[in-house]
């Protein structure tokens, strides 16, 4: 009987920490929260829009069942509103605003009665309030000892479509809340972030006579071509130090992908099938993921820029044309219907290189672009359903799904 | 040349301090502040400067302008099949048509062919597929006689639709390869 139970025991532990087996908790188990307004300045309006976007971010966490009436109560009661005595947690919150007015906000974590946790933050204007709700629930998250959530706090950064051939590049928060458009007018699409600060990033202008890189820097506003090239160029991706790129380029009408040293300006050709290559992802020093169309149809591929041998490792679906890799796990976009006359599903799935186990993410509409955030936490991808595009977020080890609509327009590419 | 502005980020403006009960709390830097503001401004103007420049240009070229927007409506678009790039059978009488104007009457522009897709995916994979419309065009060009070294290429992937119904009449539309001359 110890030798079934000792089996048993490292079967589980085998899995345990696989993304690629589905995880469900249910909602019961969770510990309740509710959000307690306790502002002192701005109007009903600003502090319900606070009161949303906190209890969105809360939400988001996966880790709460969260309780979206919105009750108020002096920031100094002694004790919770009735109606939330028996939650697990209140989190309480004061908005207040200063001679400068910069926006403050107090808040405190109640626990039967007890504060547990208080902290305060302070943003020179009322419009970017969402970083501060992004924050208070990555403080939050922090202080209930989960897996950090950085990527909250994160800027995404996006090409929206108004119209044919015009497009705008878009700085906003995870959740589309902010936005800031970067650049105006003309026909750019693919922007990338150029280093982890996210303070500079590249983009494809199809403006020029050739499609042309360029970087701009965010602090500055200042542009520089970095690469042009006939057909294609697009910036693919970015290594840990922002130190080298991978380049989608087609200087003779071939769409082939060449690594860039950003220091040297030196450009290496590291595929050249004669069908497709295109969507370069570094998968740790010395290999590069991509979508390839060698076998006939697009598929996932890992190139070794070493040795140059190519292996294909997704072996489900038959037109998987995007994809993201984070340590051995890698998220792709399957198309699950082939109809040229009518509407096609694409969805997202979830391979692990050590494992066979596959699992799907997304369940109708065109999922795709799928990005890893830098902890790996979760995925960030577009999503177009029924004439709307929104921003979905996967909580991988959470198995839930969130998504953030954008109001008009296409979203065309993005990077978080 | 179209124009394009680019602004600082107004993100970066916000410094969110978040700060234990008993820590001090950090002030918003008005300094860094005001200048990234103005650096923002300074980035408008340049771009406003180029601008004023190219209405100059294009002034004195409008006569070549005219001429090649009426070349242009007489080179045919060439259509594609659903997630192919190989030319149709009913599209060879329109490239062989093509090749004869761009080897003629538009003998002396050069010739630049814009790949499109239809709205079933905006990844690099859809613009390589636009791509290799183009090229698979710029082949049919070449072999008509017309010179190589004449023709560029870009793909537009599904961001250029002539028309944005969610019918199969309308996605036909969009997997096309689009003719523009360049002087």
């Amino acid at each position: 009987m110890k030798i079934i139970i000792s089996i048993l025991l490292i079967i589980a532990s085998l899995f345990a920490n696989d993304a690629t087996i589905d995880v469900v908790k249910k909602a019961d188990s969770l510990p309740g929260i509710a959000v307690e307004d306790s502002s002192i300045s701005y109007d009903q309006t600003f502090r319900g829009k606070f009161f949303k976007a906190l209890v969105a971010d809360l939400n988001v966490l996966s880790i709460f069942n969260v309780d979206r009436n919105y009750r108020t109560v002096a920031y100094d009661a002694s004790s919770v509103s009735v109606e939330n005595k028996d939650i697990n947690y209140v989190l309480r919150y004061k908005l207040s605003e200063d001679n400068n007015r910069a926006l403050n906000v107090e808040i405190k974590l109640i626990s039967k009665d007890n504060i547990v946790f208080s902290k305060n933050y302070k943003v020179n204007s009322s419009d970017i309030y969402m970083f501060v709700s992004h924050t208070i629930a990555f403080d939050i998250n922090e202080f209930m000892g989960e897996a950090s959530v950085e990527w909250m706090k994160r800027k995404v950064i996006f090409s929206k479509m108004i119209s044919p051939q015009k497009s705008e590049l878009v700085i906003s928060d995870y959740t589309l809340t902010y936005q800031h458009v970067i650049v105006k007018g003309g026909f750019n699409v693919f922007p990338k972030w150029a280093n982890k600060e996210q303070s500079a990033f590249y983009y494809s202008s199809l403006d020029d006579k050739k499609p042309t890189l360029k970087y701009v820097d965010t602090k500055t506003g200042k542009s520089q071509v970095v690469k042009s090239s006939d057909g294609m160029m697009i910036c693919s991706d970015v290594n840990e130090d922002g130190t080298k790129l991978l380049l989608t380029m087609a200087p003779k009408g071939q769409p082939d992908i060449y690594l860039y040293d950003v220091n040297t300006k030196n450009t290496k050709m590291l595929t050249n099938y004669g069908g497709i290559d295109v969507g370069g992802q570094f998968l740790g020093k010395d290999n590069v993921v991509f979508v390839s169309d060698r076998l006939g149809y697009p598929n996932i591929f890992s190139l070794n820029m070493n040795s140059g041998s190519v292996e294909q490792v997704v072996h489900y679906g038959k037109s998987n044309a995007a994809c993201s890799v984070f340590g051995k796990y890698i998220v792709y976009k399957a198309r699950e219907t082939s109809d040229s006359f009518g509407n096609n599903t694409f969805n997202l799935h979830l391979v692990s290189t050590e494992t066979d186990s596959i699992r799907r993410l997304t369940a109708v509409g065109v999922n795709e672009f799928p990005r890893f955030s830098v902890d790996g936490d979760a995925i960030i991808f577009i999503k177009n359903y029924q004439s709307q595009s929104s921003i979905g977020i996967i909580r991988l080890n959470h198995n839930k799904n969130y998504l953030f609509p954008l109001k008009s327009g296409k979203i065309q590419a993005m990077d978080w | 040349m179209k124009k394009t502005v680019v602004s600082s980020v107004f993100v970066a403006l916000l410094v969110l301090s978040g700060c234990g009960d008993k820590d001090p709390q950090v002030e918003a830097t008005d300094s860094a502040a005001t200048k990234e503001v103005a650096s923002t401004r300074a980035a408008v103007e340049t771009v406003s400067s180029n601008n004023n420049n190219t209405s100059a240009v294009s002034d004195s070229a409008e006569s070549s302008s005219e001429a090649m927007a009426r070349l242009e409506k007489e080179l045919k678009t060439i259509y594609f099949d659903f997630d192919k790039f190989n030319v149709r059978a009913d599209m060879q009488a329109n490239l062989s048509a093509d090749a004869g104007v761009v080897n003629t009457k538009a003998s002396k522009y050069f010739v630049k062919l814009e790949g499109n897709c239809d709205e079933w995916g905006s990844d690099e994979y859809n613009f390589a597929l636009g791509l290799k419309r183009a090229d698979t065009v710029k082949k049919a060009l070449v072999a008509e006689g017309v010179d190589a070294n004449r023709i560029s290429m870009v793909s537009f992937g599904e961001s250029s639709p002539t028309c944005t119904d969610k019918t199969k009449e309308c996605w036909a539309q969009n997997r096309r390869v689009d003719f523009k001359l360049l002087p």
